[in-house]
Protein backbone atom coordinates (compact mmCIF):
# COMPACT_ATOMS: atom_id res chain seq x y z
CA UNK A 1 0.00 0.00 0.00
CA UNK A 2 2.74 2.39 0.98
CA UNK A 3 4.55 1.43 -2.23
CA UNK A 4 1.53 2.41 -4.32
CA UNK A 5 1.27 5.63 -2.35
CA UNK A 6 4.92 6.28 -3.14
CA UNK A 7 4.22 5.92 -6.85
CA UNK A 8 1.23 8.24 -6.72
CA UNK A 9 3.09 10.82 -4.70
CA UNK A 10 6.01 10.60 -7.13
CA UNK A 11 3.79 11.25 -10.14
CA UNK A 12 2.06 14.15 -8.40
CA UNK A 13 5.38 15.64 -7.32
CA UNK A 14 6.74 15.36 -10.86
CA UNK A 15 3.65 17.04 -12.29
CA UNK A 16 3.52 19.80 -9.71
CA UNK A 17 7.20 20.64 -9.44
CA UNK A 18 7.93 20.29 -13.17
CA UNK A 19 11.67 20.48 -12.80
CA UNK A 20 13.85 21.16 -15.79
CA UNK A 21 15.53 17.95 -16.86
CA UNK A 22 19.29 18.52 -16.82
CA UNK A 23 20.79 18.19 -20.26
CA UNK A 24 23.20 15.50 -19.05
CA UNK A 25 20.41 13.23 -17.85
CA UNK A 26 17.94 13.96 -20.63
CA UNK A 27 18.79 11.13 -23.06
CA UNK A 28 18.86 8.53 -20.29
CA UNK A 29 15.69 9.42 -18.44
CA UNK A 30 13.20 7.77 -20.83
CA UNK A 31 15.19 4.53 -20.99
CA UNK A 32 15.72 4.57 -17.24
CA UNK A 33 11.99 5.02 -16.72
CA UNK A 34 11.20 2.10 -19.01
CA UNK A 35 13.77 -0.06 -17.27
CA UNK A 36 12.32 0.85 -13.90
CA UNK A 37 8.86 0.03 -15.20
CA UNK A 38 10.14 -3.39 -16.20
CA UNK A 39 11.54 -3.94 -12.71
CA UNK A 40 8.25 -2.85 -11.16
CA UNK A 41 6.24 -5.24 -13.30
CA UNK A 42 8.66 -8.01 -12.47
CA UNK A 43 8.30 -7.21 -8.80
CA UNK A 44 4.52 -7.16 -9.04
CA UNK A 45 4.54 -10.50 -10.72
CA UNK A 46 6.90 -11.93 -8.10
CA UNK A 47 4.56 -10.65 -5.43
CA UNK A 48 1.62 -12.37 -7.05
CA UNK A 49 3.70 -15.51 -7.30
CA UNK A 50 4.45 -15.16 -3.64
CA UNK A 51 8.18 -14.98 -4.13
CA UNK A 52 8.62 -11.27 -3.71
CA UNK A 53 11.71 -10.15 -1.89
CA UNK A 54 12.38 -6.50 -1.26
CA UNK A 55 16.16 -6.82 -1.45
CA UNK A 56 15.94 -8.50 -4.83
CA UNK A 57 13.50 -5.87 -6.00
CA UNK A 58 15.74 -3.02 -4.96
CA UNK A 59 18.78 -4.54 -6.59
CA UNK A 60 16.94 -5.39 -9.80
CA UNK A 61 15.34 -1.95 -9.95
CA UNK A 62 18.61 -0.10 -9.54
CA UNK A 63 20.61 -2.40 -11.76
CA UNK A 64 17.97 -2.21 -14.49
CA UNK A 65 18.10 1.57 -14.44
CA UNK A 66 21.87 1.73 -14.36
CA UNK A 67 22.36 -0.87 -17.08
CA UNK A 68 19.79 0.75 -19.34
CA UNK A 69 21.41 4.16 -18.92
CA UNK A 70 24.82 2.60 -19.47
CA UNK A 71 23.71 0.97 -22.71
CA UNK A 72 22.35 4.23 -24.02
CA UNK A 73 25.49 6.05 -22.96
CA UNK A 74 27.63 3.47 -24.68
CA UNK A 75 25.43 3.62 -27.76
CA UNK A 76 25.83 7.38 -27.88
CA UNK A 77 29.59 7.04 -27.66
CA UNK A 78 29.61 4.41 -30.39
CA UNK A 79 27.33 6.44 -32.62
CA UNK A 80 24.47 3.95 -32.55
CA UNK A 81 22.60 5.57 -29.68
CA UNK A 82 19.24 5.71 -31.40
CA UNK A 83 19.30 2.09 -32.58
CA UNK A 84 20.62 0.80 -29.29
CA UNK A 85 18.04 2.65 -27.23
CA UNK A 86 15.36 1.32 -29.57
CA UNK A 87 16.70 -2.17 -28.96
CA UNK A 88 16.67 -1.65 -25.21
CA UNK A 89 13.12 -0.40 -25.33
CA UNK A 90 12.06 -3.37 -27.43
CA UNK A 91 13.64 -5.87 -25.07
CA UNK A 92 12.22 -4.19 -22.00
CA UNK A 93 8.87 -3.95 -23.73
CA UNK A 94 8.82 -7.68 -24.40
CA UNK A 95 9.67 -8.37 -20.78
CA UNK A 96 7.00 -5.99 -19.59
CA UNK A 97 4.48 -7.70 -21.83
CA UNK A 98 5.34 -11.18 -20.58
CA UNK A 99 5.22 -10.02 -16.97
CA UNK A 100 1.95 -8.27 -17.62
CA UNK A 101 0.59 -11.48 -19.11
CA UNK A 102 1.53 -13.43 -15.98
CA UNK A 103 0.02 -10.75 -13.75
CA UNK A 104 -3.11 -10.78 -15.80
CA UNK A 105 -3.43 -14.52 -15.39
CA UNK A 106 -3.05 -14.14 -11.67
CA UNK A 107 -5.52 -11.33 -11.28
CA UNK A 108 -8.19 -12.21 -13.80
CA UNK A 109 -7.45 -15.92 -14.06
CA UNK A 110 -7.58 -15.62 -17.78
CA UNK B 1 4.13 -11.67 -27.03
CA UNK B 2 5.16 -15.21 -27.73
CA UNK B 3 5.32 -15.77 -24.01
CA UNK B 4 1.70 -15.00 -23.66
CA UNK B 5 0.73 -17.78 -25.99
CA UNK B 6 3.26 -20.29 -24.82
CA UNK B 7 2.78 -20.19 -21.11
CA UNK B 8 -0.77 -21.42 -20.85
CA UNK B 9 0.23 -24.55 -22.71
CA UNK B 10 3.45 -25.11 -20.87
CA UNK B 11 2.22 -24.31 -17.43
CA UNK B 12 -0.35 -27.06 -17.08
CA UNK B 13 2.02 -29.80 -18.16
CA UNK B 14 4.90 -29.29 -15.80
CA UNK B 15 2.60 -28.36 -12.96
CA UNK B 16 2.35 -31.89 -11.56
CA UNK B 17 6.09 -32.45 -11.28
CA UNK B 18 7.63 -29.07 -10.37
CA UNK B 19 6.22 -25.93 -11.89
CA UNK B 20 8.80 -23.65 -10.32
CA UNK B 21 11.79 -25.35 -11.89
CA UNK B 22 10.31 -25.22 -15.32
CA UNK B 23 8.91 -21.77 -15.12
CA UNK B 24 11.42 -19.55 -13.44
CA UNK B 25 14.31 -19.43 -15.87
CA UNK B 26 12.33 -18.26 -18.82
CA UNK B 27 9.59 -16.09 -17.46
CA UNK B 28 10.35 -14.62 -14.10
CA UNK B 29 12.49 -11.45 -14.30
CA UNK B 30 15.97 -11.09 -12.96
CA UNK B 31 15.15 -11.31 -9.32
CA UNK B 32 13.25 -14.53 -9.63
CA UNK B 33 16.11 -17.01 -9.36
CA UNK B 34 17.38 -15.31 -6.27
CA UNK B 35 13.93 -15.05 -4.89
CA UNK B 36 13.39 -18.72 -5.27
CA UNK B 37 16.42 -19.31 -3.12
CA UNK B 38 15.61 -16.80 -0.44
CA UNK B 39 12.01 -17.82 -0.20
CA UNK B 40 12.45 -21.47 -0.56
CA UNK B 41 10.06 -22.07 2.23
CA UNK B 42 7.30 -20.51 0.22
CA UNK B 43 7.63 -22.88 -2.65
CA UNK B 44 4.57 -24.88 -1.77
CA UNK B 45 2.55 -21.71 -1.81
CA UNK B 46 3.73 -20.77 -5.27
CA UNK B 47 2.87 -24.19 -6.45
CA UNK B 48 -0.56 -23.79 -5.02
CA UNK B 49 -0.98 -20.44 -6.61
CA UNK B 50 -0.54 -21.93 -10.02
CA UNK B 51 -3.22 -24.48 -9.41
CA UNK B 52 -6.20 -22.12 -9.53
CA UNK B 53 -5.16 -21.05 -12.98
CA UNK B 54 -5.74 -24.44 -14.47
CA UNK B 55 -8.36 -25.67 -12.06
CA UNK B 56 -10.22 -22.69 -10.63
CA UNK B 57 -12.73 -24.84 -8.75
CA UNK B 58 -10.03 -26.20 -6.48
CA UNK B 59 -9.78 -23.10 -4.25
CA UNK B 60 -8.33 -24.29 -0.98
CA UNK B 61 -6.96 -22.46 2.02
CA UNK B 62 -3.86 -21.57 0.00
CA UNK B 63 -3.58 -18.00 -1.28
CA UNK B 64 -4.26 -17.16 -4.89
CA UNK B 65 -2.47 -14.35 -6.70
CA UNK B 66 -5.42 -12.13 -6.34
CA UNK B 67 -5.68 -12.71 -2.62
CA UNK B 68 -2.00 -11.96 -2.24
CA UNK B 69 -2.46 -8.72 -4.10
CA UNK B 70 -5.33 -7.75 -1.83
CA UNK B 71 -3.34 -8.75 1.22
CA UNK B 72 -0.40 -6.71 0.07
CA UNK B 73 -2.54 -3.66 -0.46
CA UNK B 74 -4.65 -3.79 2.66
CA UNK B 75 -4.04 -3.33 5.50
CA UNK B 76 -0.95 -1.14 4.98
CA UNK B 77 2.07 -2.52 6.70
CA UNK B 78 4.81 -0.26 7.96
CA UNK B 79 7.86 -2.27 7.16
CA UNK B 80 11.31 -1.28 5.98
CA UNK B 81 10.76 -3.14 2.74
CA UNK B 82 7.58 -1.18 2.04
CA UNK B 83 9.40 2.08 2.60
CA UNK B 84 12.27 1.20 0.34
CA UNK B 85 9.96 0.06 -2.40
CA UNK B 86 7.89 3.19 -1.92
CA UNK B 87 11.02 5.27 -2.28
CA UNK B 88 11.97 3.56 -5.52
CA UNK B 89 8.47 3.85 -6.88
CA UNK B 90 8.46 7.50 -5.90
CA UNK B 91 11.59 7.92 -8.02
CA UNK B 92 9.95 6.07 -10.88
CA UNK B 93 6.78 8.11 -10.71
CA UNK B 94 8.75 11.32 -10.50
CA UNK B 95 10.90 10.43 -13.47
CA UNK B 96 7.87 9.32 -15.43
CA UNK B 97 5.96 12.51 -14.77
CA UNK B 98 8.96 14.71 -15.50
CA UNK B 99 9.67 12.91 -18.74
CA UNK B 100 6.05 13.07 -19.82
CA UNK B 101 5.84 16.73 -18.91
CA UNK B 102 9.05 17.67 -20.70
CA UNK B 103 7.95 15.65 -23.70
CA UNK B 104 4.51 17.14 -23.99
CA UNK B 105 5.27 20.82 -23.63
CA UNK B 106 6.64 23.11 -26.29
CA UNK B 107 6.85 21.54 -29.75
CA UNK B 108 5.32 18.36 -28.55
CA UNK B 109 3.17 18.12 -31.65
CA UNK B 110 6.20 17.92 -33.93
CA UNK B 111 8.27 15.73 -31.64
CA UNK B 112 6.09 12.71 -32.22
CA UNK B 113 5.58 13.31 -35.92
CA UNK B 114 7.00 10.93 -38.51
CA UNK B 115 9.74 11.94 -40.86
CA UNK B 116 7.55 12.11 -43.96
CA UNK B 117 5.09 14.30 -42.11
CA UNK B 118 7.87 16.57 -41.00
CA UNK B 119 9.17 16.86 -44.54
CA UNK B 120 5.69 17.63 -45.80
CA UNK B 121 5.15 20.24 -43.11
CA UNK B 122 8.50 21.78 -43.96
CA UNK B 123 7.61 21.91 -47.65
CA UNK B 124 4.30 23.53 -46.90
CA UNK B 125 5.98 26.09 -44.72
CA UNK B 126 8.51 26.81 -47.45
CA UNK B 127 5.74 27.30 -50.00
CA UNK B 128 3.88 29.52 -47.64
CA UNK B 129 6.99 31.56 -46.90
CA UNK B 130 7.60 31.98 -50.60
CA UNK B 131 4.04 33.09 -51.24
CA UNK B 132 4.17 35.54 -48.40
CA UNK B 133 7.52 36.85 -49.59
CA UNK B 134 6.05 37.47 -53.03
CA UNK B 135 3.07 39.19 -51.55
CA UNK B 136 5.35 41.30 -49.42
CA UNK B 137 7.45 42.27 -52.40
CA UNK B 138 4.36 43.29 -54.34
CA UNK B 139 3.09 45.36 -51.48
CA UNK B 140 6.44 47.01 -51.04
CA UNK B 141 6.53 47.93 -54.72
CA UNK B 142 3.08 49.38 -54.39
CA UNK B 143 4.13 51.34 -51.35
CA UNK B 144 7.19 52.73 -53.11
CA UNK B 145 5.03 53.71 -56.03
CA UNK B 146 2.54 55.46 -53.80
CA UNK B 147 5.28 57.18 -51.88
CA UNK B 148 6.85 58.41 -55.11
CA UNK B 149 3.56 59.64 -56.48
CA UNK B 150 2.67 61.32 -53.22
CA UNK B 151 6.13 62.87 -53.18
CA UNK B 152 5.56 64.16 -56.67
CA UNK B 153 2.13 65.43 -55.75
CA UNK B 154 3.59 67.14 -52.73
CA UNK B 155 6.32 68.70 -54.82
CA UNK B 156 3.81 69.89 -57.39
CA UNK B 157 1.65 71.30 -54.64
CA UNK B 158 4.60 73.17 -53.18
CA UNK B 159 5.49 74.60 -56.55
CA UNK B 160 1.91 75.58 -57.10
CA UNK B 161 1.77 77.35 -53.77
CA UNK B 162 5.02 79.10 -54.54
CA UNK B 163 3.79 80.16 -57.93
CA UNK B 164 0.49 81.27 -56.48
CA UNK B 165 2.36 83.53 -54.11
CA UNK B 166 4.46 85.00 -56.88
CA UNK B 167 1.47 85.51 -59.07
CA UNK B 168 -0.48 86.81 -56.08
CA UNK B 169 2.12 89.51 -55.61
CA UNK B 170 1.82 90.51 -59.25
CA UNK B 171 -1.96 90.34 -59.19
CA UNK B 172 -2.13 92.15 -55.89
CA UNK B 173 -4.05 89.46 -54.07
CA UNK B 174 -1.39 88.92 -51.42
CA UNK B 175 0.59 91.34 -49.28
CA UNK B 176 4.26 91.77 -50.04
CA UNK B 177 7.26 93.10 -48.25
CA UNK B 178 10.82 93.78 -49.11
CA UNK B 179 13.36 96.54 -49.78
CA UNK B 180 12.19 99.49 -51.80
CA UNK B 181 11.42 103.18 -51.73
CA UNK B 182 8.71 105.50 -50.59
CA UNK B 183 7.83 108.23 -53.05
CA UNK B 184 5.85 111.08 -51.61
CA UNK B 185 4.36 113.72 -53.92
CA UNK B 186 2.89 116.64 -52.00
CA UNK B 187 0.71 118.70 -54.28
CA UNK B 188 -0.60 121.76 -52.53
CA UNK B 189 -1.68 123.55 -55.71
CA UNK B 190 -3.67 120.71 -57.22
CA UNK B 191 -1.49 120.76 -60.30
CA UNK B 192 -0.64 117.08 -60.37
CA UNK B 193 -2.84 115.13 -62.70
CA UNK B 194 -3.44 111.49 -63.35
CA UNK B 195 -1.12 111.28 -66.35
CA UNK B 196 1.78 112.45 -64.22
CA UNK B 197 1.12 109.76 -61.65
CA UNK B 198 0.82 107.25 -64.45
CA UNK B 199 4.20 108.39 -65.75
CA UNK B 200 5.64 107.86 -62.31
CA UNK B 201 4.15 104.38 -62.12
CA UNK B 202 5.43 103.51 -65.59
CA UNK B 203 8.85 104.75 -64.68
CA UNK B 204 8.84 102.68 -61.50
CA UNK B 205 7.69 99.62 -63.41
CA UNK B 206 10.39 100.14 -65.98
CA UNK B 207 12.93 100.31 -63.18
CA UNK B 208 11.82 96.92 -61.89
CA UNK B 209 9.22 97.72 -59.28
CA UNK B 210 7.49 94.53 -58.23
CA UNK B 211 4.69 95.76 -56.02
CA UNK B 212 3.27 99.23 -55.81
CA UNK B 213 0.57 100.79 -53.73
CA UNK B 214 -0.51 104.37 -53.68
CA UNK B 215 -2.44 105.78 -50.76
CA UNK B 216 -3.82 102.36 -49.83
CA UNK B 217 -4.67 101.28 -53.37
CA UNK B 218 -2.75 98.41 -54.92
CA UNK B 219 -1.41 99.14 -58.35
CA UNK B 220 -1.51 96.18 -60.70
CA UNK B 221 -1.42 95.61 -64.45
CA UNK B 222 -5.02 96.58 -65.00
CA UNK B 223 -4.87 99.65 -62.81
CA UNK B 224 -6.16 102.81 -64.40
CA UNK B 225 -5.87 106.39 -63.27
CA UNK B 226 -8.26 109.20 -64.01
CA UNK B 227 -8.60 112.76 -62.91
CA UNK B 228 -11.28 112.96 -60.29
CA UNK B 229 -13.92 115.71 -60.23
CA UNK B 230 -13.00 118.50 -57.88
CA UNK B 231 -9.28 117.82 -57.73
CA UNK B 232 -7.40 114.71 -56.85
CA UNK B 233 -6.97 111.51 -58.77
CA UNK B 234 -9.01 108.40 -58.99
CA UNK B 235 -7.15 105.10 -58.99
CA UNK B 236 -9.24 102.12 -60.06
CA UNK B 237 -12.25 104.15 -59.11
CA UNK B 238 -10.94 105.02 -55.65
CA UNK B 239 -10.50 108.72 -55.21
CA UNK B 240 -7.25 109.63 -53.59
CA UNK B 241 -6.03 113.04 -52.63
CA UNK B 242 -2.59 114.57 -52.06
CA UNK B 243 -0.16 113.92 -50.71
CA UNK B 244 0.29 110.90 -52.93
CA UNK B 245 2.35 108.34 -51.14
CA UNK B 246 3.77 105.53 -53.26
CA UNK B 247 5.10 102.45 -51.56
CA UNK B 248 7.25 100.57 -54.03
CA UNK B 249 9.06 97.26 -53.61
CA UNK B 250 12.03 96.81 -55.85
CA UNK B 251 15.75 97.42 -55.94
CA UNK B 252 16.18 100.86 -54.31
CA UNK B 253 19.42 101.51 -56.19
CA UNK B 254 17.50 101.16 -59.46
CA UNK B 255 14.27 102.82 -58.47
CA UNK B 256 15.65 106.06 -57.06
CA UNK B 257 17.87 107.01 -60.02
CA UNK B 258 15.06 106.10 -62.39
CA UNK B 259 12.90 108.76 -60.79
CA UNK B 260 15.70 111.31 -60.55
CA UNK B 261 17.03 111.20 -64.07
CA UNK B 262 17.14 114.61 -65.77
CA UNK B 263 13.82 115.29 -67.42
CA UNK B 264 12.34 112.43 -65.50
CA UNK B 265 9.43 112.12 -63.15
CA UNK B 266 10.81 114.15 -60.28
CA UNK B 267 11.87 117.09 -62.45
CA UNK B 268 8.57 117.11 -64.30
CA UNK B 269 6.60 117.17 -61.04
CA UNK B 270 8.79 119.80 -59.48
CA UNK B 271 8.15 121.91 -62.57
CA UNK B 272 4.46 121.77 -61.56
CA UNK B 273 5.31 123.11 -58.09
CA UNK B 274 4.89 119.76 -56.38
CA UNK B 275 7.20 118.61 -53.63
CA UNK B 276 8.71 115.24 -54.31
CA UNK B 277 10.64 113.17 -51.75
CA UNK B 278 12.15 109.78 -52.34
CA UNK B 279 13.19 107.64 -49.39
CA UNK B 280 14.97 104.36 -49.56
CA UNK B 281 13.97 101.72 -47.06
CA UNK B 282 15.05 98.18 -46.25
CA UNK B 283 11.54 97.18 -45.46
CA UNK B 284 8.56 98.33 -47.41
CA UNK B 285 5.24 96.64 -46.67
CA UNK B 286 2.70 96.63 -49.46
CA UNK B 287 -0.41 95.39 -47.75
CA UNK B 288 -3.21 96.85 -49.84
CA UNK B 289 -5.00 93.97 -51.56
CA UNK B 290 -7.19 93.48 -54.54
CA UNK B 291 -9.82 90.81 -54.63
CA UNK B 292 -8.92 87.88 -56.85
CA UNK B 293 -11.18 87.95 -59.84
CA UNK B 294 -12.24 84.78 -61.59
CA UNK B 295 -12.48 85.28 -65.30
CA UNK B 296 -15.95 84.49 -66.56
CA UNK B 297 -14.99 83.03 -69.93
CA UNK B 298 -11.30 82.58 -70.16
CA UNK B 299 -10.08 79.20 -68.95
CA UNK B 300 -6.57 77.97 -68.62
CA UNK B 301 -5.69 76.07 -71.76
CA UNK B 302 -2.99 74.05 -70.04
CA UNK B 303 -4.00 71.03 -67.99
Amino acid sequence: MIAVLGLVVGVLAGLLVRPEVPAVVEPYLPIAVVAALDAVFGGLRAMLDGIFDDKVFVVSFLSNVVVAALIVFLGDKLGVGAQLSTGVVVVLGIRIFSNAAAIRRHVFRA
Amino acid sequence: MSNQDETPEKAPKPAPENPLRKKLPEEVPAEAPEASRTEASETPKTEASEEPETEPEQAGPTLSGRQRLVNGLWPPRLSRAQFIVALLLFGLGFGLAVQVASNSDGDGALRGARQEDLVRILDELDDRTQRLEEEKRGLEDQRTELENSSDQAEEARKQTVEKEKQLGILAGTVAAQGPGITLTIDDTKGAVEADMLLDAIQELRAAGAEAIQVNGVRVVASTYLTDANGGGVSVDGNKISPPYRFKVIGRPQDLEPALNIPGGVVQTLEKEQATVTVERSDKIVVDALRPAKQPDYARSSSS
